[in-house]
């Protein structure tokens, strides 16, 4: 976080501009190498009694040791699910209620208005933004919507794994302990985290390999694969398609004011 | 024209995206709405296939010659896949193999002997290599002798000699005890009467008698009885009245099937003509029961 | 007719001392006999109900079991000759020639018939009237088929047939004679786990437990599509033997195995008072507390019978449906927009640029400050 990243940078002529920090980067990386392992141990035994359940159970490990594999690489998502939060309170409170401090305006009403304007967490224009979008989509309008540095669907693409991973953590680590929790709570527990654990699962597992991949393998500027969960950058074209607001602000800042490029509009600049 | 190249690339895959789209939701609608009754659905229809009304006697017995289940048996050191039959105690350990090539198979089934009740079952033993043709259809007068050759069950394709029973050999040698059997009679394979047409051998029944077939079973429900038995005649014009003896095969002496021809070795050969079961029978015919070798038919004239 | 049963017995006799020659010397029915025509493969016919039967006897399987010591005629003991006619079915029950070797009785499944009486599957009710639909309850054939020895192996590499010649040479040292050793060793190591992979034993208890018209006649759920929505039974697809299976749970721990008992019977394994010790039974969840027998394994997501696990499915069904087909259709018509971008029905005409932020932009700007 001391690291300071320029918000435009420039490679081969081309602008490009700062979206994520090496340590978001890394906390990615983290999530979806955990959950690919968790999606490719756990879902065969979800569908223990389909013919091809068992041929990949067995390349991860067989019974043996999948259920292990699996436990660690749930221990390690929750892990990075607690690292998350304290990372973005850390953030919060330095950024934010420091600000305050130092302005001495710490009011219970003043964190709660700073927390509302934090970039992921949604707002009046996001739903603004969705109608927007469907107007858009179904031809209602020519002008695509504006983004600010996070879109709704970013944010519903964040909070997907962050209210996924307290429903499922819990549930498996129940599951997991199961001789110990009957300890403390009646079997039916059991029931409840085992459909939860499962109907959870498919739900991240159906969006992750559909919508999130869509986002970022399939969608026609992106394949094969976008880069800036690597390079931590954006550019130029991609910024004014997808956060055209952030644009303007940014090379606003940067004092290059007379350089801001028009919005895409109707794809007539940005396909392939 | 690059661009426009880009922009056909560019609007198929945008098609065969939204392609996927749709199928991905066709797709998830079972996963998230669940596997449950996939079995039920399963045994339902099994239960729709074989029921039947008693008239179709014969439809039955097909059907519950056909495997419906399999059965797999896991010792850790070996796996037993074998059809299951309903009741058995005994463990088969090889697949029953179906002969779909063959015509007569398709109405009187694959063990079809059921009326000489002393050999019926080894009738139908002998159904397991032997096409029906082989002893119920014999040359008739002037005709010259029938060419013998293998056929595989499934396709129906002419083949050679079977490898397996060549091997059959080499496991006589190998017994060391004699609680010990050789075992022989799996080889997908079965002989059959051939014609030769301009260089060109086939099986005796061809495809245009198994469409006949087909069409008559079809069709049968629609039909007088009068045009059934027209029909049935027809299908059966190159049958014979009696069968080929069973002497006729299991005899030192050209036997009425060239078994040393049809791959045979010589520890078989003589088994054939010496097995304890053609003693049993040979002494039979001659001295106590001599009708027992006879098929029902020519005992009630 | 049993004169002539004997001139056949005499002629085969004759036949084969003929055939085997003077050296081998062929006692009249024993297996070998038997084997001159069971050993044909296609040895078959369809009886009289349509059935197919099959008349073939793999040797080789045969001497892997445990029956392997009796010869044919002690179980199909209406045989007394060679050919023979229709074979009665066989009693499990009689007593045979084997001495059992802890004691000094015949051997007989006599027992074990009565045990079964006892159970769930018993053919009579607990004051002794027959229960309803009686052909529905099983004989000792509907479960079993010939046991086959499933030895574990002690040394590695040497896990052909399940036997290890090593363990046995040792074995041998002092039990010389015969194949004493080896039934013994075989007889043990099989014991040392389950007989029968599990997964074989949920497809016994499917052939009625998850047939539809005979759980509609005895009024059960599916047990069986239940069980393997458990771990238990997805633990079992995926090849482990180390999961309980229905008789683990279904039959009191030391119990025999062919006591299953309805949960309404004090004694048996999933009563109310004595479930939660089976699930703490050894090897299984033994440190765990009765409170883990609360686990609803039969699950059926039954409104009445679980409204609990019902509304959560409901709940997780919903949401899921809701959130995939909500993005489906927005990424379907996001591919669609890009087959006609410049089309729409209004046109927005302003120039699109910062500098002219159209209204909706001021709002932006508006509920940020």
């Amino acid at each position: 976080m001391s690291v300071k990243y320029d918000p435009i940078v420039y490679k081969d002529g081309v602008r490009y501009f700062h979206r994520f920090s090496i340590h978001q980067r890394i906390q990615h990386v983290v999530l979806f190498s955990s959950v690919l392992v968790l999606a490719i141990t756990g879902f065969p035994l979800r569908h223990a009694s389909e013919p091809w359940a068992r041929p990949i159970y067995e390349l991860v490990g067989g019974h043996q040791y999948a259920p292990m594999i699996h436990r660690i690489a749930g221990s390690v998502l929750l892990a990075l699910f607690i690292y998350h939060t304290i990372y973005w309170m850390v953030l919060f409170y330095r950024n934010d209620i420091g600000k305050l401090r130092r302005e001495n305006n710490l009011t219970l009403r003043n964190v709660g208005k700073a927390f509302l304007t934090q970039e992921m967490v949604p707002n009046k224009k996001d739903l603004r933004d969705v109608i927007h979008s469907w107007k858009y989509l179904l031809y209602f309008t020519n002008r695509p919507p504006r983004y600010d540095r996070m879109s709704w669907r970013e944010k519903f693409d964040y909070f997907a794994p962050y209210w996924g991973i307290p429903v499922l953590g819990p549930a498996g680590v129940i599951l997991w302990w199961h001789n110990e929790v009957s300890h403390a709570a009646p079997g039916i527990v059991m029931n409840a985290a085992y459909i939860m654990h499962t109907d959870e699962a498919l739900l991240a597992i159906l969006f992750i390999f559909f919508v999130h991949w869509y986002n970022v393998h399939y969608a026609p500027e992106k394949f094969p694969a976008a880069r800036v969960w690597l390079t931590g950058y954006l550019s130029e074209a991609e910024m004014i398609h997808e956060h055209y607001n952030d644009y303007v602000k940014v090379m606003i800042e940067a004092g290059l004011e007379n350089e801001i490029k028009p919005q895409h509009f109707g794809g007539e600049k940005y396909e392939w | 024209m690059v661009k426009r190249i880009k922009k056909i690339i560019f609007k198929v895959y945008v098609v065969c995206l939204m392609t996927f789209t749709v199928w991905y939701g066709y797709f998830m609608y079972p996963l998230i709405f669940g596997f449950e009754g996939k079995e039920a659905a399963g045994l339902s229809l099994e239960k729709a296939v074989f029921s039947g009304s008693k008239e179709e006697k014969i439809f039955q017995q097909m059907a519950a010659e056909k495997v419906k289940e399999r059965k797999k048996t896991d010792l850790g050191y070996r796996l037993i896949d074998q059809p299951y039959i309903q009741g058995r105690f005994h463990h088969i350990g090889f697949t029953l193999q179906q002969d779909k090539a063959n015509i007569c198979m398709r109405c009187h089934g694959n063990a079809p002997h059921t009326e000489s009740k002393e050999i019926r079952a080894f009738l139908n033993m002998h159904s397991f290599y032997l096409a029906c043709e082989a002893c119920h259809s014999v040359p008739g007068d002037g005709e010259p002798p029938w060419q013998f050759r293998w056929y595989d069950k499934n396709t129906g394709k002419l083949s050679g000699n079977p490898r397996a029973i060549l091997e059959i050999e080499d496991s006589y040698k190998q017994l060391q005890t004699n609680t010990e059997n050789p075992v022989y009679g799996d080889y997908g394979l079965k002989i059959s009467p051939v014609t030769t047409e301009s260089g060109k051998a086939s099986l005796l029944h061809n495809e245009k008698d198994m469409a006949m077939v087909e069409e008559y079973i079809a069709e049968r429900d629609q039909l007088s009885a009068d045009e059934k038995t027209e029909r049935n005649n027809a299908i059966h014009r190159k049958m014979s009245e009696s069968p080929v003896a069973c002497k006729a095969c299991h005899r030192g002496e050209e036997p009425y099937l060239p078994l040393a021809d049809l791959g045979y070795p010589p520890t078989r050969l003589g088994e054939l003509i010496n097995s304890p079961i053609v003693a049993m029978l040979r002494k039979y015919d001659e001295f106590h029961m001599p009708d027992m070798m006879k098929p029902a038919q020519e005992r009630e004239k | 007719m049993r004169s002539d049963g004997l001139i056949k017995l005499i002629i085969l006799t004759v036949v084969m001392i003929m055939l085997y020659g003077q050296d081998t010397v062929v006692l009249a029915e024993d297996r070998i006999d038997c084997l001159i025509c069971h050993k044909y493969r296609g040895l078959s016919r369809v009886d009289e109900q349509g059935n197919f039967r099959l008349f073939y006897i793999n040797n080789d399987l045969f001497m892997n079991s445990p029956h392997r010591r009796n010869e044919c005629y002690e179980c199909h003991t209406d045989i007394k000759e060679i050919p023979h006619d229709k074979v009665d079915k066989v009693d499990c029950t009689q007593q045979c020639h084997i001495v059992e070797p802890s004691g000094d009785r015949y051997f007989s499944h006599k027992t074990i018939a009565e045990t079964l009486a006892k159970s769930a599957h018993g053919k009579l009710d607990a004051d002794g009237n027959p229960k309803p639909h009686q052909e529905d309850y099983p004989g000792c054939k509907d479960c079993h088929d010939q046991p086959l020895y499933r030895p574990l192996s002690a040394f590695k590499g040497e896990a052909k047939h399940g036997v290890s010649m090593r363990s046995i040479s040792r074995c041998k040292s002092c039990h010389e004679s015969g194949n004493f050793a080896k039934d013994f060793y075989e007889h043990v190591t099989s014991r040392l786990h389950k007989t029968r992979f599990s997964l074989e034993i949920t497809e016994v208890c499917a052939k009625c437990h998850q047939d539809p018209e005979f759980m509609k006649r005895h009024e059960l759920d599916d047990v069986i599509t239940t069980y393997k929505h458990t771990f238990h039974g997805k633990m079992l697809e995926m090849g482990s033997e180390r999961t309980a299976d229905c008789i683990d749970c279904h039959v009191v721990e030391g119990e025999n195995n062919h006591l299953i008992e309805s949960k309404d019977v004090v004694t048996s394994s999933i009563h109310k008072d004595n479930v939660g010790r089976t699930c703490m039974a050894s090897d299984c969840h033994t440190n765990a507390s009765p409170n883990l027998a609360g686990f609803q394994t039969h699950v059926t997501y039954d409104r009445e019978k679980y409204p609990l696990q019902f509304y959560m499915l409901v709940f997780f069904k919903a949401l899921m449906a809701l959130v995939m087909y909500f993005f489906l259709a927005l990424i379907f018509f996001e591919l669609m927009r890009r087959l006609f971008p410049k089309f729409a029905f209004f046109k927005d005409n302003t120039p699109h640029h910062f500098a002219d932020l159209g209204e909706q932009d001021q709002q932006d700007k508006e509920d940020k400050s």
